[in-house]
């Protein structure tokens, strides 16, 4: 997709970290990227690299220690407390387990109405039809569903519900954290249609945070791959796919394994496990694990460039790359 | 070729719950060569976890109605005490589950907890157990082992563990192992380290691995034969070879269509199968998968399929199978 227009949200050199002194972990060290009206940006990574923690932090679920999320103009972060609540409404998230993220003992449309009920947008019948209607673009049935309670729906229900709660306030961006990694193959591609349909009617843009590679490349426009903490590449999602920069995004690649047999690419294995974010190498992240690492990886942290239009790479000896 | 290792003939596993009788295995059988690996795939309540948990004998004996054979090495495993069946475990057949945080202890060492099914399962003295407990966990290829053989379980990272399961399971030798979604919950790269060690240990010790997951991706790259389940049956059997361009059941097309590929465009259209498995707490009649199969007829509604064959290398329950016999 061409980048024609200024971004809805940009992050810039988000971090966050928890504890203090020295049992301090810096969950994000420190990372930048911008989301385009009607893109989505998948963010993909290991468990702990914290992709959950950035998407978090965005919504100002956890304080961010450092850096900016700028809605449009307005940084959400310098914004005082109440004003920046209103804001946030333009921003909203969809969680992981989404059985729990509904409370068991209300009813599927009051757990729709909260955002509505919360900031007063309509009432009475409005509000029912409103209701009603989200549940209809979710794919729930209203005059069915609408008066069973959360606790009666299996996992992918619960998520079409939380889809619905998630839009009541008309969002602008969605944030997607794992959304589908707890259903099923096949409820999993409902979901992921689901989304494809509303991003396009709503006009939604979505941060869509996901440690499966497969389903990122088919529901994002570009990707953004981190590693403890950093961001080590972004670019458009078929191109990074096709020709990885990043030793770590091609040895991530190269560990997915396809349905078809004969399809049977060189499998290069990823050693080891990463580090611990609250002692982090030198230098690059990376580079305890990394086959192609040097000296100067242990001594200087590469600089995030642009080494081709639209692709960014954090790394001293690129992949696929010649000067 | 010997007579198999594993053979189950027309398997029932049937709850009794509260809200009446759930039928969660239907008529299972199949049989396990020795060294051979299959895989055992289906969805969420397919009933392949059950099956596993059949196949083990670790069926209660209150609450659940059994029926059929499931043959191990010539020792029938159904319907028998589990302190008839305690001398197997372990040294003919061992289990690895999902969640290696819930099948350690947690306030034990790992040490103490591999070297203990090895006093227990083959008699080792303590010494000798904690030697050969040591041994194993270089073996599954844990860094320093030395350190980690007094680490707690909650002191190790969820590939660690796992690996620590498998240490644990393997120790007394078992002839077949079967690993429930040994994968599930961790990450790509750590899933292909733990997939390879279960590859190079199968092979150099003989073993024969069933492999239940959900993962069409990992039995197809990790298995000799698959199993297809769905709501509690065998839909469809073939070797790992023929799954991705001679599937014959609808159910396993739908299940391939609707995975997403990696080498997938951006914004791929995935088909999706429509609704949701059937309630077995209610009567079935007909094929399953009817209600949400593409092909259905009334046939379909009315008869349920059995295996059958027509020349291929697929055993398929459909009356309307997909593709043309290869």
């Amino acid at each position: 997709m061409t980048i024609q227009s200024n971004p809805i949200l940009s992050v810039q050199d988000l971090q966050v970290t928890f504890g203090r002194g020295k049992k301090a972990v810096q969950a994000v060290a420190g990372i930048s990227f911008d989301i385009y009206p009607g893109e989505t940006l998948g963010l993909v990574g290991e468990s702990g690299c914290g992709k959950s923690t950035t998407g978090r932090a965005i919504m100002q679920i956890e304080k961010p220690s450092g850096g900016h999320v700028k809605l449009g103009d307005i940084d959400l972060i310098s914004t005082a407390p109440k004003e920046a609540r209103r804001l946030r409404t333009r921003l909203q998230m969809i969680f992981q387990d989404p059985i729990s993220s509904l409370n068991p003992r209300r009813k599927v449309r009051d757990i729709v109405a909260e955002p509505l009920d919360y900031w007063k947008v309509v009432t009475g019948d409005e509000r029912a039809a409103r209701v009603d209607d989200l549940l209809r673009k979710v794919g729930i049935d209203p005059t069915v569903f609408g008066h069973r309670y959360a606790r009666q729906f299996s996992g992918g229900q619960c998520q079409r519900i939380s889809i619905a709660r998630a839009l009541a306030m008309n969002p602008e961006v969605l944030i997607c954290d794992e959304v589908v990694s707890a259903l099923d193959v096949s409820v999993q591609a409902q979901i992921l249609n689901l989304l494809e349909d509303l991003k396009a009617e709503y006009g939604l843009s979505l941060l869509f945070i996901a440690h499966d590679l497969a389903v990122v490349k088919n529901i994002a426009d570009r990707v953004a791959v981190m590693y403890l903490g950093k961001i080590v590449e972004i670019g458009s999602s078929d191109a990074l796919y096709e020709s990885p920069h990043h030793p770590y995004t091609d040895l991530l690649l190269s560990a997915v394994v396809d349905i078809d047999p004969s399809k049977k690419h060189e499998r290069k294995v990823l050693q080891g496990e990463p580090p611990s974010p609250s002692n982090p190498p030198s230098g690059c992240r990376f580079r305890t694990r990394c086959p192609f690492a040097t000296e100067l990886c242990a001594s200087a942290e590469p600089e995030m460039s642009e080494i081709a239009p639209g692709r960014f790479v954090a790394c001293h000896y690129p992949l696929n790359f010649t000067k | 070729m010997n007579s198999p290792l594993l053979v189950v003939s027309n398997l029932h596993t049937t709850f009794e719950t509260p809200r009446g009788l759930l039928p969660a295995v239907r008529g299972v059988s199949f049989s396990v060569a020795e060294n051979q690996t299959v895989g055992i795939v289906g969805e969420s309540g397919s009933g392949k976890t059950v099956l596993a948990r059949t196949i083990m004998g670790l069926q209660p004996i209150r609450g659940v109605k059994l029926s059929g054979s499931v043959l191990l090495n010539g020792n029938e495993i159904v319907n028998r005490p589990h302190d008839e069946l305690r001398h197997l475990w372990g040294s003919e057949v061992a289990m690895i589950f999902q969640d290696p945080m819930t099948s350690l202890n947690p306030v034990r060492r790992i040490g103490d907890q591999i070297a203990e099914s090895l006093q227990v399962g083959i008699g080792l003295k303590r010494k000798e157990a904690r030697a050969r407990a040591l041994e194993l966990l270089v073996q599954v290829g844990i860094p320093s082992p030395e350190d980690r053989f007094n680490a707690y379980p909650s002191q190790l990272s969820g590939g660690m563990r796992q690996r620590v399961v498998i240490a644990s399971a393997l120790s007394c030798n078992p002839k077949l192992v079967l690993a429930d979604e040994p994968t599930t919950g961790l990450d790509v790269t750590i899933q292909a380290q733990i997939l390879d060690l279960l590859d190079q240990l199968k092979i150099e010790r003989k073993m024969s691995t069933i492999l239940v997951t959900h993962d069409l991706g990992v039995v197809a790259t990790r298995t000799d034969h698959i199993y297809v389940m769905y709501a509690g049956r065998i839909v469809e059997s073939l070797p790992t070879a023929d799954l991705h361009a001679h599937h014959r059941h609808p159910y396993t097309a739908a299940l391939l269509n609707s995975t997403p590929r990696i080498e997938n465009k951006s914004h791929t259209r995935l088909t999706a199968i429509p609704g949701s498995p059937p309630n077995l707490l209610k009567p079935l009649t007909g094929c399953a998968f009817a209600a949400r199969c593409s092909f259905a007829t009334d046939l379909c509604r009315n008869q349920t399929p059995e295996l059958r064959n027509d020349g291929g290398a697929s055993e398929f329950a459909c009356f309307n199978p997909v593709g043309v016999n290869a």
